[in-house]
């Protein structure tokens, strides 16, 4: 059932991108035209550091079926080290998460520099397909119950 | 006579802008005079900048706007300075303006007059590959956004009836009344920005220029490139609106050429215009487009520029044919161009394109030869503006400065540097006069929305048809009006253009709009803009979100429209939700220390400590070794033949007794604290366990250059008679017999340059080799001298050292980078073996003595990168923050840069990034206050546990533990707002302002409904 | 009778009567058998009813925090690694507290016991050298001890205080133990496999919060299952908000957890909390050599970096 409807599903992929660095090479994409799928959402954090584990839980609760975190290179943190203390953070969490059996192809990290239009764009195709491949988010999805 | 606080800015382009809008904010009030009716010039009409690709539009527009709100920037459209009387400190300038005949006051640019208005004319802003009517605005964005009529086109003023356009301007704004004005301005400075205008192509005649349609200049192309040109942004040829499949570039058009156009120097801009063009053409093209550039020397000789061609070549393909083209024919059936050219193997090639885009030279006007005559400005011989290498940006008149391309043929860049060493130097002049004839921008109070609930205003940007022609613009904000708490929603052609932002703000207060969102382009260069939108309709301006709906949705989903749309509609509610949330956030005012730190004793860092001690602030100069100087201790001429030892003694002995400055040697800066404003440096004075100096400082200026390479090639150190440059200069100035005597001499260019380990021109040499060559056969015609070289990169004016240098007998010997020429040395003789390029065989030279333009290299840079929080490239030169527009500026406030630390450049240049880092630092260091806070992070007591993991994460020291109330306290002045406490806080006591938990999930949540 | 026993008593009378602390917080024999519960001592009398056997795994490190005076505590292998955590986290300062080190042979686990016990009631528990018997009414059996010990104590590394003012044994000997046979066990299993263990694994949770509360590294004043600004963590025993939970306090837990055992001793539906908490505990250990509570000096490991930690799964 799920195979026939995969034809024609596109998955729903949020990406949280730094201020500085990815959220830049994500405009210079544009600037360069760089044509990638339309599948992602984007929000900008300051720094990669303000990423809170949280934020990925929350949109895969939400049916959110991929998720994306880019940072600044290493040494190249607008804040310096945002983006280290940010790499232990996933380190931990998403071994966390795909111990308790989220799939590994949910949750993506990546570094990508103001400069890196192309590996943006290279990013997002590999995380829509990656995404793709596994389907519609189905276990860690919340159902929707209205609260008051 | 009594100084006066004002200074007046002839030329509107992007460096009258740049230099307007810094003197502005160091507290001078300025006259901005520009011919045009609108300003923004040439960079204006380009489509994107090398080598960043940035579109030009896009990063010039927010400085228009904000040159245009700026309170202490008056802007005269459509006039010109007809005469400067008085000197130095007081000019009384003449300025004649001519009528616009529409009333800017009451023209809100609705268009109906051009559309009614029944006379076509070509468009120059298009370069006449559109039409537009009499009534006109420059174009969109166009600062100020007001109509003009157009005298010798309009029906009115040529046949004496019609005025339809003042029969349906609704605000009768019309008023053909108006008469030409001469209007007398008092000021203390001059700045002359007048720019330049493109070689007239027709003038040589084999090219066909004007006869055939598909051959068109490079400034046409760049609007045929533009998603707001004659053909919106469609690659297509004039004759038939076809889409070219193969397009040739000429290069040096109008430049290099003393037989056609009298126009001996490099125009030092297009080889990296046409290489952009192409590598953009390719871009826009559906189908694989050939594009071929036909040039004499590839001279990517700027920053980052060299990557940019070897991307160019690589990875588009793009062809690079070093052959000079005699002619071009026209096939008159298909209107296709014939080109033949010789290729390497000496072949006579035949080629048809469908286009040719010839890559014209930059030139003076006629009209501002004969104003600088009448202003008593001398130029040089070739129509620019002369000036020393000492002093680059002051003209031969005493406080009248110049800037941009008049100044020489440049690009951005380098224009925009001038632009702040210009009002660096005007400031200079009149620094006791500052801040006389300033206006404090007063905001409306602002307005307390603490309890209202969100009335939220939505505004979608078509971007022109950047977002429009993707995104369906009408059912996004459709879609907007929906949504919760909406109350408002407008389309906008330009959301950034003065029109809308004036619209916008009485839409804030008329519909009482307490949040605002803006559906455009990215924050990052827009977001200030539209919150200085809000504040001025009184709304505290942190009650703003943006959507990014061109950069991260049209302009990358192309191909999908709808998805397109459908994204736009969901980052339209991801904002809408957020703005929901968004609370007023205050600033707080700091003091700031008014004085800066200098770091490096070269003539960069001396020029900019006695710039700042002219201004009157304190400095502090450090020098690491013990001798102030830098590398112009080893250099003996300027580009310009002027003698630098004696500037040297000169500038150090000056410096040295400046009571405004401090001079550490043998030493290094060891820590740094602080921030913008209120740094606090230590520095090590001495060798060892030397003596620490603790330095307070509000700027600092990086200068701390660069340095020869050691080359590990050509035999170099095998032999005393193979030197470098530098050890050239050394020994010629010593007298030195390898040099007074040697009869034969080879120079081999590039040695360590445009080479993988260092992908970047070294920029100087080749015109130090030609400028030597000259030298020595001067000094003894008999002798022969032989260059080797890969292209020779004399730009701008240092062709002519080129072009002597050749008459005077110099030998040129191309070589290819996988065929270097070979040292050999033998039975005690020096032999250096290449090929000749043009007859294909080989070369043998004996010479006496062989110089090698060793590549200029940063010293390690990292220490003082980290220190300062300041970013390097790959090569470890130090990376500004933008490449185009803020060349002396860093991502992190109140950290500037210049000279060799950049990137290599000769010394004239560096004196003028010199006082160009010191324009932007005094911008900093002349307020009075300093605005900190905003997006910082706060703790909440009442849910803080004291882990105090906050505090160990912060790299700014910002957040410490109470050792009271063991509770984190975050200091908002040191906070930089990255959010790394926020997120590492389990107890959620800590939150950043204006992306805080709530509104952030706020954001995810709305995803899902 | 333990000569730890009389060593505490000793010990805390002493402290008590030269002022050296004001408080002394230990354990005291509970009313019924197999249960010992905290007992906080400030007068020499109440000194006489310490008491120390295989049932003191309480933690008593929680009950440290938010102290003005000072305390002396008796403290096990795990719980002065919790002890070096609250240091680190300023939750109680060093000089504040001072610290009866108890070498520890692992704790009895009272659920096995009573397994053991095959239904009859438990009177009373022996312990002697390396064996523990039971006793109740026609009932006397014994085992050697490490087959009736806490899961938790049997693969413990830490059996002696990392940190102490006053050893009052002799050392025990330290055993490397494989600590994650179970948690490898669960790596090697596919994604669909691993969700479905965890799901029916926390599916009896009742959201009663009794490892959170009993845990001594949870002192946040409002834990984030409670935030209602953001609610992001649903209130109810909906499955994907239980595993919301416990995934965060996991999480929270990461580079932090002494595997002192209290969760999953607290937890009234017997779930194997400490499988997610050894997790974390492994990565940290494997990733960057941390381990938690063994070292004053050594920074959290998500308070640190170091520029070149790995970082093999970002892109």
């Amino acid at each position: 059932m799920e195979q026939q409807n995969a034809q024609d599903w596109e998955p729903k992929i949020l990406a949280f991108l730094c201020n500085w660095c990815s959220y830049a090479g994500a405009d210079l994409a544009g600037v360069s035209r760089l044509q990638y799928p339309p599948n992602i959402r984007i929000i900008r954090i300051p720094c990669s550091g303000r990423m809170n584990p949280a934020f990925i839980a929350a949109a895969l609760r939400n049916g959110v079926d991929g998720v994306l975190v880019s940072g600044c290179h290493p040494g190249d943190c607008h804040y310096l080290s945002g983006n280290y203390f940010a790499r232990r953070k996933f380190t931990v969490f998403k071994e966390l998460l795909e111990f308790m059996g989220v799939e590994e192809g949910r949750v993506h990290f990546s570094w990508v520099s103001a400069a890196e239009g192309e590996k943006f764009a290279q990013v997002v195709q590999e995380v829509t397909e990656a995404v793709k491949a596994l389907g519609p988010a189905r276990h860690y999805v919340k159902e929707k119950i209205e609260v008051c | 006579m009594e100084k006066v606080g004002a200074v007046l800015v002839a030329g509107g382009g992007i460096a009258g802008v740049q230099a307007a809008l810094d003197l502005a904010e160091s507290g001078y009030y300025v006259y901005l005079v520009e011919r045009n009716a609108a300003i923004g010039g040439v960079m204006s009409q380009l489509d994107k900048t090398f080598p960043t690709n940035d579109c030009s539009m896009c990063i010039l527009s927010p400085k228009l706007v904000e040159c245009g709100r700026h309170l202490n920037v008056e802007i005269l459209t459509l006039s010109e300075v007809v005469s400067i009387q008085g000197e130095e400190g007081n000019f009384q300038v003449e300025v004649l303006k001519h009528p616009r005949y529409v009333d800017e006051d009451k023209c809100v640019a609705c268009g109906v007059c051009a559309e009614k208005c029944p006379r076509k004319v070509d468009n120059p802003f298009d370069e006449g590959l559109s039409k537009r009517k009499a009534i006109y605005v420059l174009y969109p964005q166009a600062v100020p956004l007001k109509y003009a009529i157009d005298r010798d086109h309009c029906i009115y003023f040529q046949k004496g009836k019609c005025r339809a356009c003042e029969k349906f301007c609704e605000n009768k704004a019309i008023n053909f009344e108006q008469k030409e004005e001469r209007i007398r301005l008092n000021v203390g400075s001059v700045i002359l920005a007048p720019g330049f205008e493109v070689f007239d192509a027709r003038l040589i005649t084999y090219y066909g220029y004007g006869r055939f349609a598909n051959v068109v200049t490079s400034k046409e192309f760049e609007r045929i490139l533009s998603a707001s040109g004659p053909y919106q942004g469609h690659l297509v040829r004039p004759s038939d609106k076809r889409e070219p499949e193969r397009i040739a570039w000429i290069q040096c058009v109008g430049s290099r050429n003393i037989n056609q156009c009298d126009h001996s120097y490099c125009s030092a801009v297009c080889c990296m215009y046409a290489i952009k063009e192409a590598v953009i053409a390719k871009e826009h093209s559906d189908r694989l487009l050939d594009t071929a550039i036909f040039y004499m020397d590839m001279r990517t000789y700027g920053k980052e520029f060299e990557k940019y061609y070897n991307r160019a070549k690589e990875e588009s393909g793009v062809r690079f044919i070093p052959s000079r083209i005699h002619n071009v024919v026209e096939e008159p059936d298909t209107r296709n161009l014939l080109i033949r050219y010789t290729d390497n193997e000496r072949q006579v090639i035949e080629e048809t394109f469908d286009m040719v885009v010839l890559s014209v030279g930059l030139q003076t006007p006629r009209s501002l030869i004969e104003m600088a005559e009448k202003i008593g400005v001398s130029l040089d011989s070739h129509g620019f503006c002369s000036t020393s290498s000492f002093e680059p940006v002051a003209t031969s008149r005493p406080g009248i400065y110049v800037c941009g391309a008049f100044q020489g043929p440049k690009d951005i860049p380098q224009s925009v540097m001038e632009a702040s060493a210009a009002a660096s130097s005007a400031a200079a002049t009149l620094a006791e006069v500052r801040g006389t004839l300033v206006r404090e921008k007063t905001y409306p109070d602002e307005r307390n929305v603490a309890g209202e609930p969100p009335r939220i205003g939505v505004f979608v940007c078509n971007c022109g048809i950047n977002i429009g022609s993707v995104v369906n613009v009408p059912e996004v904000a459709e879609y907007a009006a929906t949504l919760p708490n909406v109350v408002f929603v407008d389309q906008n052609l330009f959301s950034c253009s003065q029109d809308t932002q004036d619209r916008m703000k009485a839409i804030i207060q008329e519909k009482k709009l307490n949040r605002v969102v803006v559906a455009s382009c990215t924050p990052r260069t827009h977001e200030p803009l539209f919150q200085e939108t809000c504040r001025e309709a009184g709304l505290n301006k942190y009650l703003f979100e943006m959507a990014n709906i061109r950069d991260q949705c049209s302009w990358v989903h192309m191909n999908s429209p709808e998805a397109a749309t459908e994204k736009a509609k969901e980052l339209v509610r991801m904002a809408v939700t957020k703005a929901a949330l968004l609370e007023p956030l205050r600033e707080v005012e700091l003091g700031l220390t008014q004085s800066a730190l200098v770091i490096g004793g070269g003539v960069a860092g001396m020029t900019a400590a006695k710039e700042l001690s002219a201004q009157g602030f304190e400095v502090v100069l450090v020098e690491k070794g013990d001798q102030l100087g830098g590398n112009a201790r080893f250099m003996r001429h300027t580009w310009k033949d002027e003698d630098i030892p004696t500037f040297l003694n000169g500038l150090i002995r000056s410096v040295e007794e400046d009571p405004r400055i401090t001079v550490y040697k043998n030493a290094q800066i060891k820590a740094v604290d602080g921030f913008v404003g209120n740094f606090k440096s230590t520095l090590v004075v001495g060798d060892g366990a030397g003596e620490e100096v603790t330095v307070e400082h509000g700027a600092v200026i990086i200068t701390t250059g660069a340095r020869e390479s050691q080359p590990s090639e050509y035999g170099y150190g095998e032999d005393p008679r193979i030197v470098t440059m530098q050890e050239f200069d050394r020994l010629a100035a010593q007298g030195d017999a390898r040099v007074k005597e040697a009869k034969t001499i080879a120079f081999i260019q590039c040695v360590g340059s445009r080479e993988p380990q260092r992908p970047y021109c070294s920029k100087v040499c080749c015109t130090h080799t030609c400028q030597s060559a000259v030298r020595l056969l001067e000094e003894n015609p008999d002798r022969e001298v032989f260059v080797f070289y890969r292209d020779i990169r004399t730009y701008g004016r240092n062709e002519d050292h080129y072009k002597v240098a050749r008459e005077k007998g110099t030998l040129f010997f191309r070589y290819d980078v996988e065929e270097k020429p070979r040292v050999i040395l033998e039975g005690g003789g020096l032999r250096v073996e290449g090929k000749d390029h043009v007859l294909g065989i080989p070369v043998t030279v004996e010479p006496d003595l062989i110089v090698l333009a060793a590549a200029i290299e940063p010293y390690d840079n990292r220490p003082l990168a980290q220190l300062y929080k300041v970013p390097l490239n790959d090569e470890g030169f130090f990376l500004e923050a933008h490449m185009k527009l803020r060349p002396v500026d860093f991502a992190t406030d109140g950290v500037f840069l210049a000279g060799l630390a950049h990137y290599p450049k000769p010394l004239d240049e560096s004196i003028a990034q010199a006082k160009a880092a010191v324009g932007r630092a005094v911008a900093v260091l002349a307020t009075q206050r300093l605005q900190v806070g905003g997006t910082v992070a706060y703790a909440d007591p009442t849910k803080c546990t004291g882990c105090g993991v906050c505090e160990m994460v912060c790299a700014y020291k910002a957040v410490h533990l109470n050792s009271e109330t063991l509770t984190s306290e975050v200091n908002e002045a040191l906070c930089k707002g990255c959010g790394t406490c926020v997120s590492s806080c389990r107890s959620g006591a800590l939150q950043l302002r204006g992306f805080s938990d709530p509104q952030i999930f706020s954001m995810i949540d709305s995803l899902s409904s | 009778m333990d000569t730890r026993v009389e060593r505490i008593r000793s010990e805390a009378k002493r402290l008590l009567e030269s002022g050296e602390v004001d408080l002394v917080i230990g354990f005291r024999k509970g009313s019924i058998p197999m249960v010992s519960r905290p007992w906080f001592v400030r007068t020499v009398e109440d000194t006489e009813l310490l008491h120390w056997d295989g049932f003191c795994s309480l933690n008593l490190c929680n009950y440290l925090t938010k102290r003005k005076e000072k305390v002396a505590v008796v403290a096990k292998g795990c719980d002065t690694r919790s002890l070096v955590g609250h240091i680190q986290e300023n939750q109680i300062q060093r000089e504040q507290v001072l610290v009866l080190g108890v070498p520890c042979e692992g704790m009895l686990d009272r659920r096995a016991l009573q397994e053991r016990a095959e239904g009859t009631e438990i009177l009373e528990v022996v312990e002697s050298d390396g064996r523990v018997e039971i006793r109740g009414r026609g009932l006397e059996r014994s085992f050697p001890r490490q087959e009736v010990l806490q899961h938790c104590c049997r693969i413990c590394r830490h059996r002696n205080p990392v940190l102490h003012d006053r050893l009052l044994s002799a050392e025990v000997e330290e055993h490397q133990v494989e600590r994650y046979e179970d948690v490898e066990e669960i790596d090697s299993q596919s994604p669909e496999e691993r969700w479905a263990y965890f799901q029916n694994m926390l599916s009896p949770c009742i959201r009663c919060y009794a490892c959170r509360n009993v845990c001594p590294h949870c002192y946040c004043t409002e834990c984030f299952v409670d935030c209602s600004r953001p609610q992001w963590v649903g209130k109810s025993l909906d499955l994907n908000d239980v595993f919301t939970f416990h995934l965060f306090r996991a999480f929270h837990m990461a580079g932090r957890c002494t595997d002192c055992g209290s969760c999953e001793r607290a937890c009234p539906v017997g779930i194997p909390l400490r499988v997610l908490t050894r997790k974390l505990e492994k990565v940290v250990s494997e990733r960057w050599g941390f381990e938690a509570g063994t070292d004053l000096e050594q920074l959290p490991p998500l308070a640190t970096y170091r520029p070149d930690d790995p970082q093999d799964f970002i892109k």
